[in-house]
């Protein structure tokens, strides 16, 4: 089942068109991987999808209604998209994965921050931490947790191993992997690793140069290409 | 003082204009003309307000407070170009400062509304609420630009912009709050501030003019405080769009 489709996207910035003509649809739990060259409007189309720019033309519907007629913040909620860069905010971790629980209201579950810390090999003593005094890979891992905290249907990861080792890659992935399967949320990645892309990726998306080349299934793909291609 | 001895402290600017020109800094004509306009404004000023202090008309009273708070607001709104409605945004905040203050001054029967009470105590008010909005501004812009990701870090995750720029927006409050508490905490110890001055160079008791500088303390508090306030949760709005996007600035 489709929860969101874009039709016939078009984005222009500065008088220069990021993203031509791009049309996709994500189903429920589904695992789509964005590959494509540096500039070819990747990140753009997350910021789209996540509603912090608005494109110039086509429109993007999502569980059956225009992105528009949500309020951004409920959107927002439900499309949820973790930058490259985990950016921590305040001075110690805990503020961090207490925020989803304020911004939604409810009372924090340490329970759930538990188990999620757990499985990515982490405990609750970096809930006292310093943001300063955590590794990238650390840093990262709580980003994708705060996030994951706000219950998204669909999750948007822009290149979140880039800056990674091997170990730490594939405690995330393993994270991601074990929420698909809980709560069947759709994953969108962006990422130049072909080998990550074919452990998570159900389709590919390629894009050059703003436009999109093809839409296929990761078993396709790679079996055409061998995997080389990106 | 003597008109004439008023003549001779000119003499202390020529020593400034021969620094200066010793020193080769090329202040010479701006000391001048900054001289020059000093005289001629403190001059019609005084003369105003010979005018003002003799009519004693409420109506007229009010007006050159409001065109206090006018030219203030001008100033403080070319420190934020580029926030939406920095103007009235910044007339606004200034005049929430005067009216909170003076209000209270006046039913705490702390002074009169009389002109020659009125007008002055204003002028500090508005003058502290000038500086206090102009670095909020420099602040707020500065925070929006350089601390974007946190903004987009918290969008993301689904706050409302207000939400998403508490942090800059405290940040931005207290830069413009703290000169006024600074001076507070320093008053008696490094500085005799103005009022206090001019009170006892005019034969008050000092312990009477402290009291009027306590007043003067408390009240530009409050004043900077509620104009910090104002302009800094209306102008972040500006910031972003209707769909809780962040502008380009």
């Amino acid at each position: 089942m489709n929860i969101m489709e874009c039709k016939n996207i078009q984005l222009i910035k500065n008088d220069q068109t990021i993203l031509h003509d791009i049309s996709f649809s994500i189903e429920a739990g589904d695992s789509i991987c964005i590959l494509g060259p540096s500039g070819s409007g990747k990140s753009s189309l997350f910021r789209l999808l996540n509603m912090l720019i608005t494109p110039n033309q086509g429109e993007i519907i999502y569980r059956n209604k225009h992105l528009q007629e949500y309020a951004p913040t409920e959107l927002r909620r439900k499309v949820s998209y973790v930058l490259q860069k985990p950016y921590l905010f305040g001075s110690k971790v805990e503020e961090n994965l207490l925020y989803p629980y304020q911004l939604l209201n409810q009372k924090p579950n340490l329970h759930e921050i538990d188990n999620y810390l757990t499985q990515v090999n982490l405990s609750t003593a970096i809930l006292q931490k310093k943001n300063t005094a955590l590794s990238g890979g650390e840093q990262q891992r709580i980003a994708l947790i705060r996030s994951l905290l706000i219950k998204p249907e669909i999750i948007l990861l822009d290149e979140v191993t880039a800056a990674l080792d091997e170990e730490n890659t594939l405690l995330l992935e393993k994270l991601i992997l074990n929420e698909q399967q809980n709560h069947n949320i759709a994953l969108l990645f962006i990422t130049h690793n072909n080998s990550q892309a074919k452990r998570l990726a159900k389709k590919i998306l390629y894009l050059k140069a703003g436009r999109m080349d093809f839409f296929v299934n990761a078993t396709d793909y790679f079996f055409n290409t061998g995997g080389n291609d990106e | 003082m003597s008109n004439l001895a008023l003549v001779l402290t000119f003499s202390l600017v020529l020593l400034s204009l021969a620094l200066s020109y010793k020193e080769k800094l090329g202040l010479e004509k701006d000391m001048l003309i900054a001289s020059m306009r000093a005289v001629v404004q403190l001059t019609i000023i005084g003369f105003i307000l010979k005018f003002v202090f003799a009519l004693d008309n409420l109506f007229f009273t009010t007006l050159i407070l409001l065109i206090m708070v006018y030219n203030a607001s001008t100033v403080a709104a070319k420190r934020g170009k580029g926030i939406e409605k920095v103007s009235l945004i910044s007339f606004i905040a200034i005049l929430s400062g005067l009216t909170v203050t003076l209000g209270g001054l006046i039913s705490f029967q702390a002074i009169p509304y009389e002109p020659s009470q009125v007008i002055p105590i204003s002028g500090m008010v508005v003058g502290n609420s000038m500086v206090a909005t102009s670095l909020l501004f420099k602040s707020l812009l500065n925070n929006f630009q350089n601390k974007k990701d946190e903004i987009e870090v918290k969008l993301c995750l689904g706050a409302p912009p207000k939400e998403a720029s508490r942090d800059l927006i405290r940040d931005s409050i207290k830069t413009a709050m703290l000169p006024t508490f600074d001076s507070m905490k320093t008053l008696g110890i490094v500085q005799l501030p103005g009022m206090m001055t001019g009170l006892i160079l005019a034969g008050v008791a000092p312990e009477s003019a402290i009291k009027y500088q306590i007043m003067v303390a408390f009240m530009l508090s409050g004043a900077v405080s509620v104009s910090s306030f104002v302009a800094s949760y209306w102008a972040y709005r500006g910031f972003f769009n209707k769909l809780a996007q962040l502008k380009e600035l």
